[in-house]
């Protein structure tokens, strides 16, 4: 029993992390119909920017997110203007090698500067824990947590309630429609590229004071935001938060129950059953 | 492109006789000198490029051709065979990764180059009867029994849990630890593989935990091996020891986490505080040239060019008596006695005897065998601060 609720804690918590990667994908494919394959090198970006205002500034991980998110949403907006909003219009291939390349530049350009070695930030919590009826639980990955939680609320009520989010929502649902409406829908979409990445970014200055940080770290993060997204119903914040934590908890079962080199095979044999049986994901609503 | 080619071609003949000219002896060298593996191969070109100018002391002008294999076998095979036809070298030393090693093997004796192997762990790779190959370090199989051995003496472990990355290193290095501890009568209570990279190995460790194990073997790579003590300081995971047989227990990088690197063991090919002839004059000239502490590998590599170099020289170069001189010679250096001999199915295998160290204060000290040991083996494992 008490190796169950710890796994489930254990990928509660991590989850909640993954669901802030999915959340960003999610937004951008709405919004623009385009699926960023930039998504992890994004986040790696966000670990980078963590890791060097602590080294360098000394501002702890948790709180310089105050200062990676306004990055990575200039640095995400940059991109939507620059690059993105040419290829809105062209072929799906296209839009997939253009967000490939640039996340191909991100990774190489971190290895010529930081070199390949693999970063390790370590804050005096890094391995600290509580217990809570007997389970352990991670002191940073709890924090991340609550941080999580508060940055999926905010969001929710943004686009709910405010008149931007309702624009993009709008543009999202019918991009044509939304213009002859008098939405800058071009602004919409940089505010939404903007979002994405710095949900991503965040994603990334969460995990980094527990795990570990190299170039190459975006492809499997990429992956699991695609897993996470198709999973949860393109298009669909709640279903990506859902998605998230469902792989978290799916690999921590997997990891207990059947073996940890089986946990991936876990969550992709959870993902091959959604897309048979509701190939919308779990909350997507199909667009005929 | 095709120019560039051509243009390269002309180049290397053109500086192919001037070279020789210069030149006593003539070696090739396979290392990872780019790609995934290249922060360790650094260790072995900084070995190599040390022992160069050793040789040069001694009289002993060596010519390297350096070949980047960049990690994958299929480039080691074509760099092999460009060392062996093209450029005439009298031996190889190199490459690093077990995968590359065992693709060159096979070419070694269907060329006929002796091949010096410096660091590379799979067994298999001087199992297979080749004449030409010859290797320095200790095979996979040592790295574990002599961690096991070394908790033997310190205490009496009944149970053992493992837990390795599912790669050819992680499971083959494993297997054998699995297979020693057997015959030793330690019970196996729990094996556990992982796909590495993942950022949470909480659930794995808390089944382990929940077996209550006296030692914990694992087995990962440099940034693998924080988290999995990060997260095994965590869930309050205590054995008796925790041995890591494997890369990432021995760098500086995890030593430096001292909060939850203390007392964990490792194996290791080479200590720089172990009284082999030269080790620790090694250690120091090393630093004061590269600026940073050399790894086993870099130790390795510098025994291995010197053995190959000075061994081919007094051949002039001659393939053949080459071989026959590693095989009959007998050195002892940085690495200890060196002798390449044929024993429990092995061929031309220095039957290194590994060490056993442990962090204590976040520094590595040599605890084990004894007749080498700078310090006592602290057991059991008392627990994190």
């Amino acid at each position: 029993m008490l190796v169950f609720s710890q796994s489930l804690i254990s990928g509660l918590l991590i989850g909640g992390v993954y669901a802030l990667i999915g959340i960003g994908l999610t937004i951008i494919f709405g919004v623009m119909r385009i699926i960023n394959f930039a998504h992890g090198d994004i986040m790696m970006i966000g670990m980078y920017l963590t890791y060097n205002l602590f080294t360098l500034a000394g501002i702890d991980p948790f709180v310089s997110v105050a200062i990676t998110i306004p990055i990575m949403f200039l640095f995400g907006a940059l991109l939507q203007k620059v690059f993105i909003n040419r290829v809105l219009n062209a072929l799906p291939q296209n839009q997939i090698l253009l967000t490939i390349g640039l996340g191909l530049i991100m990774s190489n350009t971190m290895m010529l500067i930081f070199t390949s070695d693999y970063q390790i930030l370590t804050t005096s919590y890094s391995s600290s824990s509580f217990r809570l009826f007997h389970i352990s639980i991670s002191q940073p990955l709890a924090i991340s947590f609550v941080i999580t939680a508060g940055i999926t609320a905010l969001l929710y009520w943004f686009f709910m309630k405010t008149d931007t989010g309702q624009a993009i929502r709008a543009t999202a649902q019918d991009r044509d429609a939304a213009q002859l409406m008098g939405i800058n829908v071009k602004r919409m979409s940089i505010i939404a590229f903007g979002l994405g990445s710095s949900l991503a970014g965040t994603a990334g200055a969460l995990i980094s004071p527990t795990y570990y940080i190299f170039p190459q770290i975006g492809s499997t993060f990429t992956l699991k935001a695609f897993v996470i997204t198709v999973l949860g119903g393109m298009g669909s914040i709640l279903g990506a938060t859902l998605g998230g934590i469902l792989i978290g908890v799916a690999e921590s079962m997997g990891a207990v129950y059947i073996s940890s080199g089986w946990k991936d095979v876990v969550v992709f044999v959870l993902f091959l059953l959604v897309l048979v049986f509701k190939p919308s994901g779990l909350l997507g609503k199909s667009r005929a | 492109m095709k120019k560039r080619f051509v243009a390269l071609g002309l180049a290397l003949l053109m500086a192919a006789p001037v070279a020789a000219f210069g030149a006593s002896v003539k070696i090739g060298v396979i290392n990872s000198i780019t790609g995934p593996e290249a922060p360790i191969g650094e260790n072995l070109t900084n070995g190599i490029k040390m022992a160069q100018e050793d040789l040069k002391k001694k009289g002993v002008n060596v010519d390297l051709v350096w070949e980047d294999d960049t990690g994958k076998p299929q480039i080691a095979m074509s760099a092999m065979e460009k060392l062996a036809t093209r450029d005439n070298v009298a031996g190889v030393v190199g490459p690093y990764t077990s995968a590359c090693s065992n693709a060159v093997a096979k070419l070694a004796q269907r060329y006929k180059v002796p091949v010096l192997i410096p660091a590379a762990a799979k067994e298999e790779i001087t199992r297979q009867g080749y004449m030409w190959v010859f290797r320095m370090n200790a095979p996979a199989d040592v790295y574990a029994s002599v961690l096991i051995d070394a908790a033997l003496t310190a205490g009496k472990p009944k149970t053992i849990a493992f837990i390795y990355e599912n790669t050819d290193f992680g499971t083959s290095t494993s297997q054998s630890a699995k297979a020693y501890a057997q015959k030793k009568g330690i019970a196996i209570v729990a094996d556990e593989s992982y796909s590495k990279g993942s950022p949470d190995y909480r659930s794995t460790l808390t089944k382990i935990k929940a077996k209550k194990p006296d030692l914990v073997f694992m087995v990962s790579y440099v940034a693998d091996a924080i988290l999995l003590m990060r997260q095994a300081h965590e869930i309050g995971l205590k054995p008796q020891a925790f041995l890591g047989g494997g890369a990432g227990f021995t760098t500086v990088q995890f030593a430096k986490e001292k909060q939850i690197s203390n007392y964990v063991l490792s194996s290791t090919q080479w200590t720089e505080d172990v009284s082999w002839p030269g080790a620790h004059d090694f250690g120091k000239r090393y630093k004061a040239k590269f600026g940073k502490e050399p790894t086993y590998h870099a130790a390795c590599a510098y025994e291995s060019m010197m053995i190959m170099a000075e061994t081919a020289a007094k051949n002039a170069g001659n393939r053949e008596k080459t071989r026959a001189g590693l095989k009959a010679g007998k050195w002892n250096g940085i690495m200890g006695e060196v002798k390449f001999a044929d024993y429990a199915g092995f061929t031309n295998q220095n039957n290194h005897q590994m060490l056993v160290e442990q962090i204590q204060n976040g520094v590595y000290e040599t605890v084990y065998p004894k007749k080498w040991a700078t310090r006592k083996l602290i057991y059991p494992f008392p627990g994190f601060k």
